[in-house]
């Protein structure tokens, strides 16, 4: 890592188009100001690695999925979601079974080209 | 004079696109056309560049984010509004320059789903992926700031236990 010592209003360059300032040092943290391309994303650190660590944990739980539960899942995602309108009723017996609808899987990602 | 009609080729002039892709959840067919760049991968997951997303009448509404280069990595995705009819799009003006987008009503919306141990499904509200169609390009946005939980139960927290 390096390291630098700036004082407010100083900056750091870094690549070909990242800058980062301090605006201002408080009891509270340093403010900083980052300019950046719009394609460079930034980010909070602890946001990036609690975002990753859940992705790490998501690919991680695909590996022992097996299918039965991906249907468990889907039977899952088609009830409503809690305190969105009134409390679901129970389901009646004899309703069709999930499995048995047919219905159209949500349409991948489209052709269209720019 | 009539003209001739025009005859069926059977040869397909195009070298076929057509993928098979296997993953955790079954084999898929997939268009290599259908492939959505991600600049900068996922976090976790940054040489992954190229996924593709996969459904099948089997799973839907869930789908499967299958990264075809980098780091193996399949994911299980829902989009977001079918879990919480309310969600709404969280896309600050950066993100919104970044995807280039001019309607962020054709913007395709998932949230990645995680797996408890036990067997429960929660999805990550908080930091979904949205993909541009018109582009296809995609990333998964991070706001600094969201009410939206890391892990929303699917289906809801209090499912009755399925019986039999």
């Amino acid at each position: 890592m390096l390291v630098f010592s700036r004082k407010r209003d100083e900056a750091i360059v870094i690549g070909d188009g990242v800058e980062v300032r301090v605006l201002r040092i408080g009891r509270d943290g340093v403010r900083l100001g980052i300019q950046a391309p719009t394609s460079v994303p930034v980010h909070r650190r602890e946001i990036y690695d609690l975002i990753r660590a859940e992705n790490q944990t998501a690919a991680q739980a695909s590996v022992a999925t097996p299918t039965a539960l991906v249907a468990r899942l889907r039977q899952a995602a088609r009830a409503p979601a809690p305190g969105v309108g009134p409390a679901p009723a129970p389901r009646a017996p004899g309703a069709p079974d999930a499995s048995s609808v047919a219905g159209e899987p949500p349409a991948p990602a489209a052709r269209h080209r720019a | 004079m009539m003209t001739e009609p025009e005859r069926s080729i059977d040869i397909d002039p195009e070298p076929t696109t057509r993928i098979t892709v296997e993953t955790r959840f079954g084999v898929f067919e997939a268009d290599l056309r259908d492939m959505v760049t991600f600049p900068d991968g996922l976090p976790g997951f940054e040489t992954c560049r190229r996924f593709v997303v996969l459904s099948s009448l089997e799973m839907a509404p869930i789908q499967c984010l299958h990264a075809v280069d980098g780091a193996p990595a399949s994911f299980l995705a829902i989009d977001p509004r079918l879990v919480l009819p309310s969600y709404r799009s969280v896309l600050s003006q950066a993100d919104k320059l970044r995807l280039g987008i001019a309607d962020e009503a054709a913007l395709l919306w998932l949230a990645l789903v995680t797996v408890a141990e036990d067997n429960s499904g929660t999805v990550n509200l908080r930091a979904p992926i949205v993909i541009n169609p018109a582009r296809m390009t995609g990333f998964q946005v991070m706001p600094h700031n969201s009410l939206y939980p890391l892990r929303y139960p699917l289906g809801g927290s209090d499912r009755e236990t399925e019986k039999g």
